[in-house]
C-alpha cells in the first residue's frame, strides 16, 4: 500500500505544480493550453544544465528563466498580438516539444535521452517508503494551500477572478487585466518550471524527449476537473495519476492477460472521463465572464 | 481667484472630445457640477451621456480636454485616478463578477485594510457595518448572481461607495427597476445628498429627471445643450425640446401620442380592439420545462387577438424570454397548448410556425437578429428562401436583391447597396430591415421583443407605426417592453410577467401603481 501512494505521489506531484500554473491562468480569463510545452522546457532545461554545470540550483534557476521567459511569450502573443489564447497555448506547446528535441539534439548529436548525475534532494531515511521522493512532493501541498489563500483569501486573488470572470468589473475598480493576466502566467511559470523539474530530476535523473507525454494536458483536464479551485484541481490531479498507478500495478499483476497499451491509456480515459463528468456535475453552459467583456462599448 | 472659482465644482470638464473611429462620441463639452446635489444628465441614445460618465471615471481617456475634480486636475482615462479623487460610477449593466458573495464584491475594489489575507468571517464583519449604514438588505454570503435585481444595484452602488466617493455617477439607474424599486433609489439617493455627495443620475426619462434631480444637463449628439439648469427653471416641454432637439425629418412626423410617450406624461388612450375578434395566438396553462437560459413559464394563460396589440410588462428577466423561445417553437414545453391561428402549434417546429403567419422581432437585434457578416439582402431573404420550402432549391439572387431593395425602401431604410454588410447600418435602421422582414403580408402574429431599445426618437416612433399599422391590417401583435411608457401608449392590454407566470392583466386606461405592484408582486 506504501509503495502504491509513494508511486502516486510520484507521479502525481508534477501535474500537481503545472495544474496550479493552470488554474492561475484559468482565475484570469486564459485557458492555458501551453502547460505542457512549459513543462518540458522546464524539464529539459533542468537536466541540461544541471547536468552541464553540475549545480542543481543553476539547472532550477535556469529551468525557472526558460519557464517564465516562454510565460511572457505566451502573454504577450495574447493579450498585445490579440492572438486566440487557445491557439497561442498550443503553439507554446508545440513550442516547447519541439524546441527540447533540437536543443537535446544540438548538445547530444542524436541522442534522445540525456542523463543527469545530480537529482533533486530526497526526503532520505526517515520517510521510511517514501525515502526515494524528492523534497518538492513534501512542498506540494505548502504549495497547493499558499496557493489557495492567495486565490481565495486575499483581494489580490479575488481582483484575479474579477479580470477572469467580469474584466469591465475589474477596469471599474482601476484593476487592468492584461497585467494582472501577466503576474498569473508568470507566476505559472515557475510553478511548470518546478512541475518539469520534479518530473525529471525527481526520480527518474534524466531527460527524454517527449517525455512530458501529455501530463500538461492532463493538468489542464485538472483544472476543468476542478472548476478552477486550487484544492479541486490539485485533488484531480491526483486522482488522475491514482488511475495511473493502478494501471501500472495491473499490469504488474494481470500479465499479458490484457494488452499493455490499454492499461497505460487509462489515466488519459480516465481525464476525459472526468471533464465529462465535471461538466455533467456542474449542470455545463455556464456563461462565461467573456461575454461581458463584448458589452464594454 | 482661480481656485476658488475652480472649488465651486466637484466634477467639472473642459472642452471634452472623445471619438471612437469616426464617430464623434463628445464634441468639446465644458460643464461643472456644483458639489452636494443630484445632477441628471439626459439625451436621446447616442446622445453621448454613457460616454461622459465613463470619461468621468476614467474609463475611457478623451482625445482632448480636461477633468477637474474637486478642484483639483486629474488624469483623464485612469481609472484610479478619478477613484482616487472620490468619483465612482454604477454601470447600467452591472459590473460585479456574478459568482462572488456580496462580501467578495465589497472587497475587490477596496483600497482600504491593507492587502493581507482574510478569512471568511473577517471579511463579513468587514462589510457589514457598510453595509448596514446604507441601508442595503443582501446578506453578505449570497452571490451577485442569485440576486434580485434591485438588490444587485443596491450591492453595486453600496460597491461604489467602499471608498470615500465625493463623487456618484449612476448610468441610467432605473432601466432595470420597477416603479417601487425606483422610489427605494431616489430615496437612497436623496439620503445620500444629505451626507453631502454629489450624485450624477445618467437618465432618459424626463419624468424621473423632474422627480429627483436639482439641475438637468442635456446632452445632444455628443454637445452639450443645456449645462446644470436648475430643474425648477425648465419644464418637461422644454426639456423634450432640448433632448429631441431641431427636428430631424422622421421626428418631424412626431405624433402627439408619441412625444407624450417620450416625455412619459402618460398619453390617453385609443380604443379597444374589437372583442369579437379570433385569437390569433393563444396559450393555454403553458409551462416549460426549467432550462439555464431564465425562468421556465408557470401556467401561462394569454391570447392575442387579431388586431390588438397585447403589452407584456414585467421587471426583466422574469420569464419575458421564455414566453417567446415558447411561442417561437425553442423551448421546451412541459404541458399545456399553444393555439396559433386556430390551430394547435404546440408541437409545430419553429418553421412550420412561421409559415402559419408568426413573426418574430427578436430581443437581440444584432445577433438574434441579424447575421451583421451578411449582406442585407441575405438579411431580408431569409423569411421568403425558408418558406418556399425546398432545401435544395436553386435560388435567384437578382430577383432576392431587387425584391429586397424594393421592400427596404418601402420601410424606408436608409442604405446604399443591399450588398451592404447588416453590420453597417446604424441600430434603427437595422431594426427596419427586421421589420420589413418580419411585417409582411402573410404575417399574422407579431411578437415585437424590446423593438425600441437603443433607438433614437425618430426610428422608435417609426417603429410604434409600424406595430399599429399591423394591428390595423388584422395582425396580433405581442410586445415585450420594460418600457412602461411605451407599452402604456401602445398596447390595447397589458399582461404583466412575474417569475414566470403572469401576475395580472390591466385594461386601460393604466395604473402605473398598480402594475408597478404587479411587477415587484406586492399583494395587493
Amino acid at each position: 500500500m506504501n509503495d502504491l501512494i509513494a508511486l502516486i505521489l510520484g507521479s502525481g506531484t508534477p501535474l500537481v505544480y503545472a495544474a496550479m500554473a493552470g488554474v492561475l491562468a484559468q482565475r484570469a480569463g486564459i485557458w492555458h493550453l501551453g502547460l505542457e510545452g512549459l513543462m518540458i522546457a522546464g524539464a529539459c532545461a533542468a537536466v541540461l544544465v544541471t547536468s552541464a554545470a553540475g549545480s542543481l540550483l543553476a539547472g532550477l534557476g535556469v529551468a525557472i528563466a526558460v519557464c517564465v521567459l516562454g510565460s511572457a511569450l505566451l502573454w504577450v502573443v495574447i493579450e498585445k498580438l490579440k492572438a486566440n489564447p487557445i491557439i497561442a497555448g498550443l503553439g507554446l506547446t508545440g513550442l516547447g516539444l519541439g524546441g527540447t528535441d533540437l536543443a537535446v539534439q544540438a548538445v547530444f548529436d542524436s541522442e534522445a535521452t540525456v542523463r543527469s548525475e545530480i537529482g533533486l534532494p530526497r526526503l532520505g531515511a526517515a520517510f521510511g517508503p517514501y525515502a526515494h521522493l524528492s523534497v518538492l512532493v513534501l512542498a506540494m501541498p505548502v504549495v497547493v494551500f499558499a496557493l489557495w489563500v492567495l486565490l481565495r483569501r486575499t483581494r489580490f486573488g479575488l481582483q484575479l477572478a474579477a479580470c477572469g470572470e467580469h474584466p469591465f468589473a475589474a477596469r471599474s475598480v482601476g484593476v487592468s487585466p492584461p497585467r494582472m493576466r501577466l503576474v498569473a502566467l508568470l507566476l505559472g511559470g515557475v510553478l511548470c518550471a518546478l512541475a518539469g523539474a520534479e518530473l525529471a530530476l525527481g526520480s527518474l535523473q534524466l531527460f527524454s524527449v517527449g517525455m512530458t507525454a501529455g501530463r500538461g494536458f492532463m493538468a489542464f483536464a485538472a483544472v476543468i476537473f476542478g472548476a478552477g479551485h486550487p484544492v479541486g484541481a490539485a485533488f484531480a490531479a491526483l486522482f488522475f495519476s491514482v488511475v495511473e498507478a493502478l494501471g501500472i500495478k495491473a499490469q504488474l499483476l494481470l500479465g499479458n492477460a490484457l494488452p499493455p497499451d490499454l492499461l497505460l491509456a487509462l489515466p488519459y480515459a480516465a481525464t476525459v472521463a472526468g471533464v465529462w463528468l465535471s461538466g455533467r456535475l456542474r449542470g455545463g453552459g455556464q456563461s462565461s465572464g467573456a461575454f461581458a467583456e463584448l458589452r464594454d462599448y | 481667484m482661480q481656485r476658488a472659482e475652480a472649488a465651486e465644482y466637484a466634477l467639472e470638464c473642459q472642452g471634452v472630445t472623445v471619438s471612437f473611429g469616426a464617430v464623434m462620441a463628445l464634441r468639446e463639452v465644458s460643464v461643472g457640477f456644483p458639489p452636494g446635489r443630484i445632477h441628471a444628465v439626459v439625451g436621446q441614445n447616442g446622445a453621448g451621456k454613457t460616454t461622459f460618465a465613463r470619461v468621468a471615471a476614467g474609463l475611457v481617456r478623451p482625445a482632448a480636454g480636461t477633468l477637474r475634480i474637486a478642484g483639483r486636475e486629474v488624469t483623464t482615462g485612469a481609472v484610479n485616478a478619478a477613484r482616487g479623487a472620490g468619483v465612482e460610477l454604477v454601470h447600467q449593466s452591472f459590473a460585479l463578477p456574478p459568482s462572488f458573495t456580496v462580501a467578495e464584491a465589497m472587497e475587490f475594489g477596496s483600497t482600504r485594510h491593507g492587502r493581507a489575507p482574510f478569512t471568511r468571517a473577517g471579511l463579513e464583519a468587514r462589510w457589514r457595518g457598510h453595509l448596514d449604514s446604507l441601508g442595503v438588505t443582501a446578506r453578505l454570503r449570497e452571490r451577485v448572481r442569485d440576486l434580485p435585481v434591485e438588490s444587485q444595484q443596491a450591492v453595486e452602488i453600496a460597491r461604489a461607495l467602499v471608498t470615500d466617493a465625493r463623487v456618484l455617477i449612476l448610468d441610467e439607474p432605473t432601466a432595470v427597476l420597477a416603479p417601487a424599486g425606483i422610489a427605494t433609489l431616489f430615496r437612497r439617493l436623496a439620503g445620500l445628498r444629505a451626507s453631502g455627495v454629489t450624485v450624477i443620475l445618467i437618465l432618459h426619462k424626463i419624468r424621473e429627471v423632474l422627480e429627483i434631480a436639482d439641475t438637468v444637463t442635456v446632452l445632444r449628439g455628443g454637445r452639450l445643450i443645456e449645462g446644470t439648469v436648475a430643474a425648477r427653471d425648465i419644464d418637461a416641454q422644454h426639456l423634450a425640446a432640448a433632448i429631441i432637439g431641431s427636428a430631424p425629418p422622421e421626428a418631424a412626423t412626431l405624433s402627439e401620442d408619441d412625444r407624450a410617450a417620450l416625455v412619459g406624461a402618460g398619453a390617453g388612450h385609443a380604443a379597444g380592439a374589437t372583442i369579437a375578434a379570433p385569437a390569433v395566438l393563444a396559450l393555454a396553462d403553458v409551462s416549460t420545462r426549467p432550462d439555464p437560459e431564465g425562468p421556465a413559464l408557470d401556467n401561462v394563460s394569454l391570447a392575442v387577438r387579431a388586431g390588438e396589440i397585447v403589452g407584456v410588462a414585467g421587471v426583466e428577466g422574469n420569464g419575458q424570454r421564455t414566453l417567446v423561445r415558447a411561442c417561437a417553437g425553442l423551448a421546451d414545453v412541459q404541458q399545456g397548448t399553444i393555439t396559433l391561428a386556430g390551430r394547435a402549434a404546440t408541437q409545430a417546429a419553429p418553421l412550420a410556425r412561421r409559415a402559419a403567419g408568426l413573426r418574430i422581432i427578436p430581443f437581440e437585434r444584432n445577433s438574434e437578429g441579424l447575421s451583421l457578416s451578411s449582406t442585407l439582402w441575405e438579411n431580408w431573404a431569409v423569411r421568403p428562401l425558408l418558406l418556399a420550402g425546398r432545401l435544395l432549391a436553386l435560388i435567384d439572387p437578382a430577383r432576392l436583391r431587387a425584391q429586397c431593395d424594393a421592400s427596404l425602401r418601402h420601410w424606408d431604410v436608409r442604405f446604399t447597396t443591399t450588398e451592404q454588410t447588416a453590420g453597417s447600418l446604424s441600430g434603427g435602421n437595422a431594426q427596419k430591415v427586421i421589420l420589413a422582414r418580419e411585417i409582411d403580408a402573410s404575417a399574422k402574429v407579431v411578437i415585437a421583443a424590446q423593438p425600441t431599445r437603443g433607438l433614437d426618437v425618430g426610428a422608435t416612433a417609426f417603429v410604434w407605426r409600424a406595430l399599429r399599422e399591423a394591428r390595423g391590417r388584422g395582425c396580433g401583435v405581442l410586445l415585450i417592453s420594460s418600457d412602461l411608457d411605451e407599452l402604456f401608449d401602445i398596447s390595447d392590454r397589458i399582461v404583466v410577467m412575474l417569475s414566470g407566470r403572469i401576475a395580472g392583466e390591466f385594461a386601460p386606461p393604466y395604473s402605473l401603481d398598480a402594475i408597478g405592484r404587479a411587477m415587484t408582486g406586492v399583494a395587493r
